[in-house]
């Protein structure tokens, strides 16, 4: 293999290059450059198809293998002895110093896996198709309740006061909130009840701190009141599980289960005062 | 029977069991139990299981919270100490292990979760500590479990090892309860009542998700040995005692069940020919199957909380005219609407109308601005077709150009519903190659009462024909192979002639 094969110079210790790269080339390493670009690029592959989860969607694969491939061939040509190292192994490839049969499989190899890569793109896809949602899309100014209408705007739980009284009100939202919630929405308040794998999208999970802890307590008995079929357009309103609870509560007991549900899940609602407070900053 | 009554029974048989206890039965090895690493703190016990069990449980460990009779199985009631999952001998009280692992990994197939990802580890020990005091015999504080059943390793499991367990099966009449193919249909099945005469059913060994006690073979074979306390499912040290015997069972108990297989597109693939009325064919066979989870119907009045059934496996065929789909679900009982109970029954939903954009009808009987195409199968009555645009708005239609073929075989219903491509007249979606049709189940055993909106449902789905594919699909990939491939030659050709003719000069 090294016969026939030009010189390469060593690195030019002067240029910014440190001693790190000196010694790394008197170690011989430069010499699989290719084989590492190779490598890395595989690891990175294999890293956010499998270690991230939940899996991301393909079109941000690509563009992250997209930057991969340019920071790999960036720093591959920042250096011209790396450079000649990196495409010796192709050169060898094509001008025939490789023995026969490594040069004919490298030579199929190549025009296979890009039809390979092509027919992935081709093929049709039978997965469901995308459809987008928002998670907690804007409540309308006011919504029907029980005969009448309620605002939104200025909804404040008028159970949320302080003292003993406060206590006994969340034990009896938790008695409503096992008793009609759970089976969903889980024992602790985790999005994991045993009804919630029949269901997409998936049960709000209360812990999180994506749900309720950045919700007002007026959005959160807006959804509870009105439930799926109270969204508005656009945020598939026909895809959500959830109850019109208004149908099975009263007002006052769905006010004691959502002081429950930020109880058990040990999370506070968002406030106005908060509101006001962060446009201050 | 009160559980007073209960609570008396219970010490009388301790009493009587006193002396047959300490001899274990041939061929089970006992080591001793291992230690409790946290101390108890009744206080903390307390403060921690009003937070996280009594809405099931009981303030006083009754098993009566108020969740306790919206949930199949019903919650344990630890005042009598018997505890299902043990590895203990029969009729003895649990380890403290046994109860922390309960506590920590939840119990499959019930509403008992696993708590070790939201409670700390010495918060779970506190647990146990504290749920032992509700024992109203005092049997854990006086004569702890010193001893539990070794299981040594599984032996490998091998298609003889399996043969075996089945004639096992079949000898001592494990398909009376659980039925020939393991599907909880069994003669004696019907009207079990557990200690406190509540209904219980065997387990389907097909659902391993189900298993009480996990479904590894080791598992398995640990419940032959302890039984299940409490219930009718006895130990099997005596009536199977050789232990290879029962690893055998266990391995063949084992390769009934099948991990579920979800999915979100229902995909039917084309054939040749007539699609079989047989739910047995070999085309349906080898159809590609999904299961569907379901749960209860807990959206609309009147609500129901125990459903029976907690999936639907479907599979779809289509030919150059029609459509069919084959529903198949596991039901301990059949019924046809007699003696009382409603018939079993089989619901497939669909939109009335072609979709458009991603907007659906409501996901349980469709809207009023989306009507759904509902097709009803009943055991006793065979197929029924509606209209619905909203629970309360259900019209009867005529079947039209739907047909349905059922029956009940060996514990399972296999139902094939099917009706042309191309659609007849108003109030149905086309089916056509390459586009999604939202699809979705309903489902009722009659037996446990189920009718109306009383029954198990799913999300929406999609039900996809599988278009052939195009020719372009494979050109596309050959010609930019082609491409490349010249591409090396030229420049294998361009290196060769510009090495030679540095080499000439």
């Amino acid at each position: 293999m090294s016969d026939g094969r030009t010189p390469i110079p060593g690195p030019s210790p002067s240029k910014g290059e440190g001693n790190f790269e000196a010694l790394r080339a008197r170690a011989g390493l430069q010499r699989w450059t290719f084989y590492f670009a190779i490598g890395l690029w595989l690891a990175v592959f294999a890293g956010l198809k499998l270690l991230v989860r939940p899996p991301m969607p393909a079109s941000v694969l690509t563009i992250y293998m997209v930057l991969t491939t340019l920071a790999i061939l960036i720093f591959v040509a920042a250096n011209e002895a790396r450079f000649r190292h990196f495409l010796a192994p192709l050169k060898a490839v094509f001008e025939g110093r490789v023995p026969r049969t490594l040069q004919v499989l490298v030579l199929t190899a190549m025009p296979a896996l890009l039809a390979w890569g092509t027919y992935l793109r081709t093929a049709p896809s039978f997965d469901a198709p995308f459809e987008p949602r928002v998670v907690h899309p804007e409540p309308p100014a006011s919504f029907p309740f029980h005969g009448k209408r309620i605002a939104v705007a200025g909804l404040q739980n008028p159970l949320r006061t302080g003292g003993p009284e406060l206590e006994k009100r969340i034990a009896e939202g938790k008695t409503i909130y096992y008793q009609n919630c759970f089976f969903c929405h889980g024992d602790a308040l985790g999005g994991d009840g045993h009804f919630a794998r029949a269901f997409t999208p998936i049960p709000a999970n209360f812990r999180d701190v994506g749900t309720i802890s950045m919700l007002q307590e007026s959005f959160v008995f807006w959804r509870v009141a009105t439930g799926g079929p109270g969204l508005p357009k656009g945020a598939t309103p026909w895809n959500s599980a959830m109850p019109m609870w208004q149908n099975f509560l009263s007002e006052e007991e769905i006010w004691k289960a959502i002081l429950y549900i930020y109880a058990g899940s040990g999370s506070t609602p968002r406030t106005w005062d908060e509101e006001v407070k962060n446009d201050k900053q | 029977m009160t559980s007073n009554d209960l609570r008396w029974l219970a010490a009388l048989l301790l009493l009587a069991w006193g002396p047959v206890q300490g001899a274990v039965p041939a061929g089970v090895r006992m080591e001793p139990v291992k230690a409790v690493p946290v101390a108890a703190d009744l206080k903390q016990g307390k403060a921690l299981y009003e937070r996280y069990c009594n809405q099931c449980h009981g303030n006083e460990g009754k098993g009566d919270g108020p969740a306790a009779d919206f949930v199949y199985p019903r919650p344990r009631d630890f005042t009598l100490a018997l505890y299902k999952v043990r590895t203990t001998l029969s009729g003895q009280i649990p380890t403290d292990h046994d109860l922390f692992k309960v506590i920590s990994a939840g119990l499959p197939g019930t509403s008992m979760p696993a708590w070790k990802k939201y409670i700390s580890e010495s918060d779970r020990w506190q647990l146990v500590h504290y749920v032992k005091t509700f024992d109203s015999l005092g049997i854990f504080k006086d004569e702890p479990a010193k001893e539990q059943v070794a299981v040594s390793e599984a032996p490998k499991v091998t298609p003889e090892l399996i043969a075996k367990g089945k004639e096992v099966y079949r000898a001592k009449k494990c398909w009376q309860c659980h039925g020939q193919y393991g599907r909880g249909d069994g003669t004696s099945a019907e009207g079990l009542k557990d200690d406190w005469r509540f209904p219980i059913r065997p387990v389907n060994f097909t659902k391993g998700w189900r298993y009480r006690a996990g479904d590894r073979v080791e598992d398995i074979f640990r419940t032959f040995t302890t039984g299940f306390n409490g219930t009718p499912m006895p130990s099997f040290v005596d009536a199977i005692p050789s232990a290879e015997d029962r690893w055998a069972l266990a391995a063949f108990v084992k390769s009934l069940t099948r991990p579920p297989k979800n999915g979100q597109v229902l995909k039917a693939r084309r054939i040749a020919g007539e699609i079989p009325g047989d739910p047995y064919a070999r085309a349906w066979e080898e159809a590609e199957y999904l299961d569907f989870p379901l749960a209860g119907q807990i959206i609309l009045d009147p609500r129901w909380f125990k459903p029976a059934h907690d999936v639907i496996t479907a599979r779809a065929i289509y030919n150059d005219r029609e459509l069919a789909i084959l529903l198949e679900w596991d039901d301990g009982t059949y019924n046809k609407g007699e003696g009382g109970k409603p018939a079993d029954q089989v619901a497939l939903q669909l939109p009335a109308a072609k979709i458009t954009g991603d907007e659906k009808p409501y996901f349980v009987l469709g809207d009023r601005r989306h009507g759904v195409d509902y097709w009803r199968w009943n055991a006793g009555q065979g197929l029924a077709r509606f209209t619905a645009a909203g629970h309360d708005r259900v019209t009867p239609r005529e079947a039209g150009n739907v047909t349905a073929q059922g029956g009940y075989k060996d514990g399972q219903y296999r139902v094939i519903l099917r009706r042309p491509l191309t659609p007849s007249g108003d109030n149905e979606a086309a089916f056509e190659p390459g586009r999604f049709v939202p699809v979705a189940f309903h489902l009722w055993d009659g037996h446990q009462g189920e009718e109306g909106l009383k029954m198990a449902i799913s999300s929406w789905y999609y039900l996809l024909l599988e278009p052939e594919t195009p020719l372009t699909v494979y050109l596309w990939p050959m010609g930019l192979g082609f491409v490349a491939l010249g591409g090396e030659f030229w420049l294998l050709r361009r290196l060769r002639r510009r090495r030679n003719e540095e080499v000439k000069p």
